[in-house]
C-alpha cells in the first residue's frame, strides 16, 4: 500500500520559469491492483508517478510505502528502497543499445552483487517466461518493438519487485502489441504485483485488467475513480 | 550489501560490453596509449640500465687521472712529471698512459688506440674491439695497414678481438704494444699522454689532488669519483627533456581522456540516465567509470612496459640507435645487462595509469549525479 | 542453443570480467616474468660485467664507448676543458650525440 499525502512537485523552484507540476495530491494506492494514472499530456501524472517510484522527492508532502516514510530518507537509502520495491518500465522501453538482451536483464541487479550464475539463470527464466529466450544475445536496437517491450518487462522485474512502474508503456506499440502489454500485466497482477500505470491511451484505461482509474488535469485529481 | 568482489566483477561486465561497443575508437585509444606507455618506458629502462652498468664497469677505472695542459690544450706529459708524482705522499703508484687516436680514412672512422701496461702480444701484433672487427671485417690472423706520422705505411697483425661482453668499453680500441705506438705516432721515448695514479687512502684522493696540481701547476687531475658523476648524469640532459616532452604527451593523452568524459554524447548522458533509473547509485555510475578508465589505461600500461622491455633487452634498441650512431661511422652494437628497478615501474604506473583513471572518473561526476527520473521527464 | 557458431566459442561464453581479469593476469606474470628475467640475466651477466670490468683495471679506461665522433665525445671525461668550447662553452650542442651529454660540470654559466 502506498499513501500519498498533500505532495507537492515545483520544479525550478523560486524561478521565474517556476512550475507545480503536481498540487496537492493526496492518495491511498492499494497494493496487488492495477491503478492507471490518466490525463491529457502535462498533467502531473508522470511526475506522480516518479515520485512514487522514489525517483524524485516531492516539494512538500509525504509519501508512505506500507507505513515506511520514504520522503525524508537519505539518498543512498531512498535508491536501495527503489531497486528493492519498484520495478521500471519506461516509454520507449530505454533499453541500453550495443549489449545484449540478456545483459539488458541483467542491468539493474549489476550493483547488487548477487552471484553471477545465479542472475543469469534468473534472467534467462524470465526471458524464456516471455518467449523471447532465444533472441537473448540479439543487441538491445536489433530486437522488435515486441520483443523490446518484452525485454523492457524482464528487466523491471529482475529484482523481483513488488511494485511495477509504468509510463506511457503504449505510446509507441500497435494496438496489437498494447493488448498483449495489458495481457502481461494481467499476468503479474495475478502474480500479486502492484502495478502503477500513466497513460492516456484508452487501450490501458479501458482495460478489464485495470481496477481503478485515476484522471489527473493541471496536477490536481479530477476523478479518483474509486 | 550483496557480495563487494560480485558487483566489482558484473560492473566491470557492464563497463567491457560498452567499451566492446566502440570497438575501432577504443582500441586506437588503447594503441596510442600502449606506445606512448612504451616510448616512455624505453627510455626510462634504456638509460638507466645504461647508467648504472657506467657506474659499474667504471669501478674499474683509474683513481685519477693528470693530464697536462698546455695553450688550452691537451699536452705529452715528460717522464720526469711521472718521477715527480711517484714522490708526492700517499700515491702508492704511478703509471704513464699511451693512448690517442687513430683516424681511418677507409672507413672515416675515429679508432682508440691504447696501449696496455703489459701486452702480451707482441710488437707487431694488435688486438681490436668488435666495433672494428665488424665494420672493416677484420678477423684474427688479417692485417691492418695503418698511416704513420710520416706517411709511410706501416701493417699490423690482428691476433686477437675483444670480446662482445665488453664492447660498451672495448668496440673502437686498437690495443698495441708501446713500441709500435710510439712508432706509428712519432712520440719520443720520455712522453706520456697522461699519468694514471692510484691513493693509499681511498679518502686522500681529494688531497692528492691538490698536492698533484700545487706540485705540478700545469696539469690537471681527474678523480674518478669525476668520471663516475659524469655517466651518473649522461643522458641526463636530454632523456630528461625526452621524458619531460613524453609526459606533456602523456598530460596531452590526459586532457583528452578529460575531455572525452567531460563532454558526454548526448547518448551517453542518456545511458547514464536509464542506469540511474533502473536503480543504479550515483557510486555505482563512478564506479563503471573507474573501471572504464582502469580498463584502458592499465591494459596499456603492462603492454607498453613489456614491449618496452623486450626492446630494450631483447633487441637492438632500434629506437636509441639513430641518437646512439650520431655522426659517428662506427658505434657500438651492445646489450645491456637488464638492471630494472620496481621503483621505475612504480613511477611509469603513477605517470600515466593513475591520472588517465582520475581523469576519466572525475569529470563524469556530474553526469552521475543526474537525476533518476531524468529519463522520464524528457 | 540458438546461434550455435558463437555459442560454441568459449570465449565467447566467458564472463567479460573473467577475459579482463585473465589478459591483466597474464600481462602481469609477464612483467613478473621480465623481473624475473632481469635479475637472472644479472646473474649471468655477472661473470661478462666482471670480464668488463677487469678490461678497464688492466687498459686505465676512463669512459663507455658511445659517440665516436669527436674526442670529447668518446671520452668526455677526459676532454680537456677547451676543445670542445673552442667555439662557444655550449658547442657541445654541434653534434647529435652532444645533445645527449651534458657539459661538464663548471662549464658554462653558472
Amino acid at each position: 500500500m502506498i499513501e500519498l499525502r498533500d505532495i507537492r512537485k515545483v520544479f525550478n523552484e523560486g524561478k521565474p520559469h517556476a512550475l507545480t507540476a503536481v498540487d496537492g495530491v493526496s492518495l491511498i494506492l492499494d497494493a496487488r491492483a492495477v491503478t492507471v494514472l490518466q490525463g491529457p499530456s502535462g498533467s502531473g501524472k508522470t511526475t506522480l508517478l516518479s515520485l512514487v517510484g522514489c525517483m524524485a522527492r516531492p516539494t512538500e508532502g509525504r509519501i508512505m510505502l506500507e507505513d515506511r516514510e520514504i520522503t525524508s530518507l537519505p539518498e543512498r537509502f531512498l535508491t536501495d528502497v527503489r531497486r528493492r520495491t519498484f520495478g521500471f518500465i519506461f516509454q520507449q522501453f530505454n533499453l541500453v543499445k550495443g549489449i545484449s538482451a540478456l545483459e539488458n536483464v541483467m542491468l539493474p541487479a549489476y550493483p547488487l552483487g548477487e552471484r553471477h550464475a545465479s542472475l543469469k539463470k534468473r534472467a534467462r527464466g524470465l526471458l524464456d517466461l516471455f518467449g523471447i529466450l532465444p533472441r537473448e544475445s540479439s543487441r538491445a536496437e536489433w530486437l522488435s518493438g515486441g520483443e523490446a517491450q518484452r525485454t523492457a518487462i524482464c528487466r523491471a522485474l529482475i529484482n523481483d519487485p513488488k511494485i511495477i512502474i509504468a509510463d506511457e508503456p503504449t505510446a509507441h506499440l500497435d494496438t496489437k502489441l498494447s493488448r498483449e502489454f495489458m495481457d502481461i500485466v494481467g499476468r503479474l497482477k495475478a502474480e500479486q504485483k502492484t502495478v502503477i500505470i500513466a497513460s492516456h491511451d484508452p487501450l490501458v484505461y479501458g482495460s478489464s485488467v485495470v481496477d481503478r482509474v485515476i484522471t489527473m488535469r493541471d496536477g490536481k485529481i479530477e476523478a479518483a475513480g474509486r | 550489501m550483496g557480495n563487494w568482489f560480485e558487483r566489482q566483477r558484473n560492473i566491470i561486465d557492464f563497463t567491457l560490453s560498452s567499451l566492446v561497443r566502440r570497438k575501432g575508437k577504443n582500441l586506437a585509444l588503447l594503441l596510442v596509449y600502449t606506445l606512448l606507455v612504451f616510448l616512455l618506458a624505453s627510455v626510462m629502462f634504456f638509460t638507466h640500465a645504461l647508467r648504472k652498468e657506467a657506474s659499474l664497469v667504471l669501478q674499474g677505472a683509474p683513481e685519477m687521472v693528470v693530464q697536462r695542459m698546455a695553450a688550452g690544450r691537451h699536452e705529452l706529459v715528460p717522464r720526469r712529471y711521472l718521477g715527480m708524482i711517484k714522490g708526492i705522499k700517499g700515491v702508492s703508484g704511478a703509471r704513464g698512459r699511451l693512448w690517442g687516436y687513430y683516424f681511418d680514412p677507409v672507413m672515416s672512422a675515429n679508432y682508440t688506440m691504447v696501449v696496455p701496461e703489459d701486452h702480451p702480444l707482441g710488437a707487431g701484433s694488435i688486438s681490436i674491439g668488435q666495433g672494428i672487427s665488424r665494420s672493416r671485417l677484420a678477423r684474427v690472423g688479417d692485417f691492418i695497414p695503418f698511416r704513420r706520422y710520416d706517411g709511410t705505411p706501416m701493417v699490423l697483425t690482428v691476433r686477437e678481438v675483444l670480446t662482445t661482453g665488453s664492447e660498451l668499453v672495448s668496440s673502437d680500441l686498437i690495443l698495441v704494444s708501446e713500441g709500435d705506438f710510439r712508432k706509428l705516432f712519432g712520440m719520443a721515448p720520455d712522453l706520456y699522454t697522461d699519468i694514471v695514479l692510484s691513493v693509499r687512502n681511498a679518502k686522500e684522493v681529494a688531497t692528492a689532488a691538490q698536492k698533484v696540481q700545487k706540485l705540478l701547476p700545469d696539469t690537471r687531475p681527474i678523480m674518478k669519483s669525476e668520471i663516475l658523476r659524469t655517466y651518473d648524469t649522461i643522458f641526463d640532459w636530454r632523456s630528461g627533456i625526452i621524458v619531460v616532452i613524453l609526459s606533456s604527451a602523456v598530460l596531452a593523452f590526459i586532457i583528452f581522456a578529460w575531455d572525452k568524459a567531460s563532454g558526454l554524447s548526448a547518448e551517453e548522458r542518456k545511458e547514464i540516465g536509464i542506469l540511474k533509473a533502473i536503480g543504479w547509485e550515483t557510486s555505482d555510475v563512478l564506479l563503471m567509470k573507474f573501471w572504464e578508465g582502469a580498463a584502458v589505461s592499465l591494459s596499456s600500461f603492462l603492454a607498453g612496459v613489456l614491449f618496452a622491455y623486450i626492446h630494450v633487452f631483447f633487441t637492438p634498441v632500434m629506437l636509441f640507435e639513430p641518437v646512439l650512431k650520431g655522426w659517428s661511422t662506427l658505434y657500438p652494437s651492445f646489450k645491456l645487462v637488464p638492471f630494472i628497478s620496481p621503483y621505475q615501474v612504480a613511477m611509469l604506473f603513477f605517470l600515466t595509469v593513475v591520472p588517465y583513471t582520475v581523469a576519466t572518473i572525475v569529470p563524469s561526476w556530474r553526469a552521475a549525479t543526474i537525476d533518476p527520473d531524468s529519463v522520464m521527464r524528457s | 542453443m540458438f546461434y550455435p557458431c558463437i555459442a560454441n566459442n568459449a570465449l565467447y561464453k566467458m564472463r567479460k570480467s573473467t577475459l579482463f581479469f585473465m589478459s591483466i593476469a597474464v600481462q602481469s606474470v609477464l612483467l613478473l616474468g621480465a623481473f624475473t628475467h632481469a635479475a637472472y640475466q644479472r646473474g649471468r651477466d655477472a661473470s661478462i660485467l666482471g670480464e668488463t670490468v677487469a678490461l678497464v683495471k688492466r687498459l686505465d679506461l676512463t669512459d663507455l664507448c658511445l659517440f665516436t665522433e669527436a674526442r670529447y665525445t668518446r671520452h668526455p671525461t677526459q676532454a680537456d676543458l677547451h676543445s670542445p668550447f673552442q667555439d662557444h662553452p655550449m658547442s657541445l650542442e654541434h653534434f647529435p650525440s652532444g645533445s645527449l651529454l651534458a657539459p661538464r660540470k663548471g662549464i658554462g654559466y653558472r
